[in-house]
């Protein structure tokens, strides 16, 4: 009955009146100076933490190995929200105009990613096996010292053109550099599109829209052979012997389930000062929770259908990657995995209720992306010779929070800041003035 | 069969939504609850005044769908455990990784049946006869450019003459009683 009543203010303060005003100014408010005061603390702080674990070698490995999964984590939200920026342009809709300016403020972040990169290149002799041995000399050498299995040599020699430091090296470049060309040009555009002197008329929406159409529609098709290429080579290599068709597309539902967590973790939290008070309506806060269900349930049906073909086959050079990350404990971590990363954000986005709620949805999207970092560390660490079906939680073992944290604050200080840069909002956009519409409490 | 007495209720007509949805929501907040709306179009802000999005069909769905899991589910168990035990590439008999894509499709199947049928059973249709084609501005409006508004005689607040006085106060175009 509570519900009832509240729904029906809703209804009652905006049906009889007509358009609301654009609010005077659709800056971005002063409190993200303080928001981003406190994720530079957190980083600080975690980063700080993380020192206690870099006296034991073991200690330094886990660091690097958590650094490699905060890195991924950060270059998921920054490279998914650029494919997620591209996908908005090409479907249209009233839910893309408002995550637009997150969305870019996000893909502004890709410098920094390309920054956390680097040491991950200075220390990818630790990180994977085929750094380690660069040639086929050195690895057959490995091989005949019994440091790696047969299966190993003969599947690192055999990728050898793709899987080797400086292979790596320029394929990361290559990637970078694509992702920068489509980050510079979206994010120029979209400036470009608010000062065109014709703005507000239809021959400027025609022009804009169709000139990011055609840049989005192969940018998505580019962006995910790139990611294909970079998931591959980043982290599906960390096992040589092990390879997986869907494994770039698992990565790209993965990155738009995050984005569009944070995405409306940040509309929901503006949405607490204007201009986003008055923008974000409650109809397209649940069709953006509408959206993320979609991803919900995507991102679980393809883990799941390439667990069961894998399953289904039961081949020696494939199964075992699924074992590693099953035997010795690590069962507990893929249920885990299971639950937080679909069930229960399932379960709690089927209610139309939640979905509308402003303070649940802050809840379900921080979960949203507490699962990610729950999924990264179930990828990452059962790849290490120690860790196969042997999951052990020693000291070192919490570098896989401090550090990814650590990260990720950082990262969400650096878009905060890219937040702050620009109006939180287009306006050479015809949906805008449908946002200003009362809405229907549908 | 016992010949049916009194009235099926009191219909207002308006001219437009904005009067509907007023007088609606005054109505239930006047205690009415056996009450419905009739528009030439849908009306969202009708639905909101009425309640109506607080209907029993999302469970229906989801017990639906939750019983054709456990039924695929349980039925691939028994098939493959006790009823016809095969082995199938050495793996155990109770092989669920196996049996969940038949349990998803199922769920998705009783789900949809489920919410497409408990509709049709909460909304009472099929229904050939209802007594407000009775009221002659009914069938001449209700499909073309008025909005209605009918408080029905089961409610527990209905009084024929105070139920007209309370609908006069919103101004409406006629308040007819509905012959059953």
């Amino acid at each position: 009955m509570s519900f009832a009543h509240e729904q029906h203010g809703e209804h009652g303060t905006h049906a009889d009146h007509g358009p609301r005003a654009l609010p005077p100014s659709l800056a971005a408010p002063v409190v993200l100076l303080a928001w981003r005061r406190r994720a530079l603390l957190v980083a600080v702080v975690f980063a700080l933490l993380t020192l206690f674990f870099a006296f034991t070698g073991e200690g330094r490995d886990h660091i690097l190995r958590a650094y490699l999964m905060g890195y991924m984590t950060c270059f998921n939200f920054a490279g998914g929200a650029l494919v997620m920026l591209m996908l908005q342009y090409v479907t249209g809709g009233k839910w893309g105009l408002l995550l637009r300016r997150p969305l870019e403020a996000m893909t502004r972040t890709l410098p920094l990613v390309a920054l956390m990169f680097v040491p991950i290149l200075l220390f990818m002799k630790h990180l994977y096996q085929w750094a380690l041995y660069p040639t086929e000399e050195t690895t057959n050498n490995a091989y005949l010292h019994h440091l790696i299995t047969h299966e190993q040599a003969l599947t690192a020699n055999f990728k050898r053109p793709m899987l080797n430091p400086h292979a790596m090296i320029v394929e990361s470049c290559i990637i970078f550099a694509v992702l920068f060309l489509f980050m510079f040009l979206l994010n120029k555009w979209s400036l470009d599109r608010d000062a065109d002197p014709l703005r507000g008329t239809q021959a400027s929406y025609e022009r804009w829209r169709t000139r990011f159409e055609n840049l989005s529609g192969p940018g998505i098709l580019i962006y995910v052979v790139a990611l294909t290429a970079g998931a591959i080579v980043w982290i599906q290599s960390l096992d040589v012997t092990w390879y997986s068709s869907i494994w770039g597309l698992q990565f790209l539902v993965a990155q738009g389930y995050a984005v569009l967590a944070l995405g409306i973790l940040s509309l929901v939290l503006l949405s607490r000062y204007e201009p986003m008070k008055t923008l974000l309506r409650t109809t397209e806060q649940h069709d953006l929770g509408k959206f993320a269900f979609a991803f919900v349930m995507l991102n679980i049906y393809l883990c799941f259908a390439e667990f069961l073909i894998i399953w289904s086959g039961n081949l020696p050079d494939e199964i075992p990657w699924y074992l590693n990350r099953i035997h010795g404990g690590w069962w507990t971590i893929c249920t885990l995995d299971f639950v937080c990363h679909w069930l229960i954000p399932f379960c709690l986005l089927l209610s139309r209720d939640l979905k509308r709620n402003k303070r649940k949805m802050i809840w379900i999207t921080c979960f949203m992306i507490f699962a990610r970092l729950v999924d990264m560390f179930w990828l990452i660490e059962p790849n290490f010779a120690g860790s196969a079906g042997n999951l052990h939680i020693g000291g070192g073992m919490l570098a896989y929070i401090t550090v990814p944290i650590a990260l990720l604050a950082l990262w969400s200080a650096f878009y905060i800041t890219q937040l702050m840069r620009r109006p939180l909002v287009s306006t050479n956009d015809p949906h805008l003035e449908e946002l200003l519409e009362p809405e229907h409490a549908y | 069969m016992t010949p049916r007495e009194g009235i099926y209720g009191l219909l207002a007509e308006f001219n437009t939504p904005a009067e509907l949805v007023r007088a609606t929501e005054k109505a239930h907040q006047a205690g009415f609850r056996r009450m419905e709306c009739y528009t030439p179009y849908p009306v969202e802000e009708a639905a909101v005044a009425l309640r109506f999005h607080k209907t029993s069909v999302p469970l229906v769905c989801l017990l639906g769908g939750i019983m054709g899991m456990l039924t695929a589910f349980l039925m691939e168990t028994w098939i493959t455990v006790w009823s016809y035990p095969m082995n199938i590439a050495g793996r155990p008999l109770f092989s669920w990784p196996a049996f969940i894509i038949p349990a998803y499709e199922w769920t998705i199947l009783f789900a949809g049946l489920s919410a497409a049928f408990g509709m049709l059973a909460l909304n009472g249709l099929p229904q050939l006869y209802h007594p407000l084609f009775n009221a002659p501005n009914f069938r001449d409006g209700a499909s073309t450019d008025k909005f209605f508004l009918c408080l029905e005689a089961t409610d527990p607040r209905f009084s024929i003459l105070d139920t007209r006085a309370f609908l006069e106060q919103f101004a409406p175009v006629s308040v007819v009683e509905v012959e059953l």
